[in-house]
């Protein structure tokens, strides 16, 4: 088109009067840019035609699909500039399309949307298209109607056409292309999309170096937009084409900024969650002091935050379909189960489970959703918490299985459960008087929760460590869920109560595997307890025994710091 | 239209009408304007030169009066607001001057 102007001025105006050459060239002289000139026009034309009701004025190619599709106005505007020829051209290459077999040509345009990182919304926008429906269409083969695959050929010529315009344009500047790509959208430009090839090569620098200089920034620029330009079968540096994916030195900075924040995040929740700490020798510089304490064996268990988190989140998602199975397991990492793990896994396969690092506050908001299922008692305290899963059956387990090593499917946030729980509300709210000793603490508050019951029993336990036949006592259901929550930092009073232990198997049957443990009961570190009271509120129910497996955790709404998430005990089984 | 425009004190006028007179533009003597005659070669260039004027016109919010019949156009530029010439008068002028020999 912009050739076809040219011609036309140079070899005098055969449409065009002296006149209109004339006004042409005021416009254009009085700060109108070509491309601007151009669109106004197709929008003034089109305002013009749609109120004077000439639908007929539609370009061709985009006719079928606005009217069909309640007239789109998106595409018309671009048909507007072409010319009958240009419309033509793309009518034939639309219907060419619509012979071909329509799985191969949703491949087709499917892959060329990849190529180029369009986002389907844009589609969506111009086609008039359901975007459930294309979405299905283009990666499913779902069937779907002439009349609306002719709009989507049509976009697609379309697209075709304007990206390899955007391409040329770059010899004349990037500006020209990019308004042309952008501003018929609505005005609206595309979200910025990272391409895979410019994602390979920001981890491998990241890896090199977190933060960047200037130069640095610029460098991975270049390369990234090569990159692109590579994936889309295009020359370098003819950057224009890229539209709104063009990778820019702001770009880079916020994915580096992202990336560092994401880490800082995941080591915080590692911090602050003390059943991550199981390892150790791994974990160990993971933890603060205080919380290894309470963990006792956890911090042996537990591999390292880091890994235990990827556990979580790998175990997480591979658990919503198989909550139930892991129930009983501890969500650190299996392999270092050892009694006194305490874990809270969740056991409701909702959990969320954020595969890398943890957003903040998606994650938990999407936890809180989560509701105890019908398994007993739910308190479900923690039920916000991401760690935390819904009661279920197995309400919270906390630590690890004791023997079982394995699967832990903690969830990915058990790191972060500690940390997530403060922010939540727990359902029941156990008040933590921080001041009474843990064994005193039969929390009323819990209302009827079986696992109450069982946890009065717990403290005996906890502080006796023999109390192997107590612990079986204990109603055998299930584990008698001591929850222990420790208010605020205080970790170590935790362990005092030694009730750190954990786990809690929803079922039974898990924990027919290792009964008990009487081990775990036994908290490795005897440590004096410090703390009393304060933290730890083990919750006794008054109710006992048996079995309710739910698992409350009841942070003590403020300080929850570092909780020390509930620790199940398993009872039994 | 911005606060009152002031017209231009002696020392502009002393300056700048010199160049002005140069270019061919001239004093009105009934009033504190300048005056200038286009010709062109045709209507087409005479219109075209108007619509540049006029587009300029616009944006700086400053019109012209002026005349057109076929190929000759007359300007004569005077601010309205204080009565005589102003700095706007002078910005036109140089840009009218521009324009015809687009």
């Amino acid at each position: 088109m912009e050739e076809r102007i040219e011609e036309r001025a140079e070899a005098k105006p055969r449409s065009l009067t002296a006149l209109q050459e004339q006004l042409i060239w005021a416009l254009l002289g009085s700060g109108l840019s070509r491309d601007v000139l151009v669109q106004a026009i197709g929008e003034l034309q089109r305002d013009r035609s749609s109120t004077g009701g000439e639908r007929g004025e539609r370009g061709d190619g985009e006719s079928s699909e606005e009217g069909e599709m309640d007239f789109p106005p998106p595409i018309f505007r671009e048909l507007e500039k072409l010319s009958p020829e240009e419309t033509a051209k793309l009518r034939a290459e639309v219907d060419r399309l619509l012979q071909e077999d329509p799985w191969h040509v949703a491949k087709i345009v499917k892959s060329y949307m990849q190529q180029h990182n369009l986002p389907q919304r844009e589609v969506v926008e111009s086609t008039g298209l359901n975007q459930s429906h294309l979405s299905q269409h283009l990666n499913k083969g779902t069937p779907m109607k002439n009349q609306k695959r002719a709009s989507l050929y049509t976009w697609y010529v379309k697209k075709q056409c304007e990206i390899s315009q955007q391409f040329t344009n770059a010899k004349h500047g990037l500006a020209s292309a990019e308004e042309q790509g952008e501003e018929t959208r609505k005005g609206r430009r595309n979200r910025f999309k990272w391409g895979p090839a410019s994602l390979q090569i920001l981890f491998h620098a990241y890896e090199r170096q977190k933060n960047p200089s200037k130069e640095e920034r610029e460098g991975l620029v270049e390369d990234c937009n090569r990159a692109e330009c590579h994936q889309r079968g295009v020359s370098s540096s003819q950057l224009a084409g890229l539209g709104s994916n063009l990778v820019t030195e702001v770009r880079v900075y916020n994915w580096f900024a992202n990336r560092r924040k994401e880490e800082a995040f995941r080591h915080k929740l590692a911090l602050d969650t003390p059943f991550t700490n199981q390892s150790a020798s791994s974990s160990h510089h993971n933890i603060p002091p205080s919380p290894e304490h309470v963990l006792w064996g956890l911090t042996s268990c537990f591999p390292g935050v880091k890994y235990s988190q990827q556990i979580l989140c790998d175990a997480v998602s591979s658990a919503r379909g198989s909550v139930g199975e892991r129930v009983g397991r501890l969500v650190v990492s299996p392999a270092q189960l050892e009694p006194s793990h305490t874990l809270l896994e969740t056991h409701n396969p909702k959990l969320v489970s954020s595969g890398g690092p943890l957003p903040p506050v998606s994650t938990l908001t999407s936890l809180h959703s989560l509701s105890a299922s019908p398994a007993s008692s739910q308190g479900l305290i923690m039920a916000s918490l991401p760690s935390v899963m819904s009661l279920g059956e197995s309400s919270l387990l906390i630590g690890l299985a004791s023997s079982q090593a394995k699967s832990v499917p903690v969830i990915n946030n058990v790191g972060g459960g500690f940390t997530t729980l403060q922010p939540i509300s727990f359902q029941q709210q156990l008040h933590g008087s921080s001041q009474q000793p843990i064994s005193h603490q039969l929390q009323s508050h819990m209302g009827a929760s079986p696992f109450m019951a069982t946890m009065a029993q717990l403290p005996c336990h906890m502080y006796n460590k023999s109390d192997s036949p107590q612990y079986h006592t204990v109603p055998s259901s299930l584990l008698s869920q001591a929850m222990v929550i420790t208010e605020g930092s205080s970790l170590g009073t935790l362990t005092s109560l030694t009730a750190v232990r954990q786990i809690l198997t929803a079922d039974p049957e898990e924990l027919t595997d290792s009964p008990l443990q009487e081990d775990s009961l036994h908290m490795q570190p005897q440590t004096p307890v410090p703390v009393s009271s304060e933290s730890l509120e083990l919750y006794p129910v008054s109710q006992t025994t048996e079995s309710h497996q739910s698992h409350i955790l009841s942070p003590s709404p403020t300080d929850i710091g570092s909780y020390i998430p509930t620790q199940m005990v398993s009872t039994a089984q | 239209m911005a606060g009152k425009i002031q017209s231009l004190s002696e020392e502009e006028r002393a300056h700048l009408l010199p160049l002005l007179r140069n270019a061919q533009w001239v004093e009105v003597g009934t009033r504190d304007a300048i005056y200038k005659e286009f010709i062109f070669k045709d209507f087409n260039q005479a219109f075209g030169f108007m619509s540049r004027v006029a587009l300029q016109a616009e944006k700086m919010d400053h019109h012209p009066e002026w005349f057109n019949v076929y190929n000759k156009v007359q300007i004569t530029l005077s601010t309205h607001d204080c009565g005589g010439l102003s700095q706007r008068d002078i910005t036109m002028a140089t840009f009218i001057d521009q324009a015809s020999l687009m």
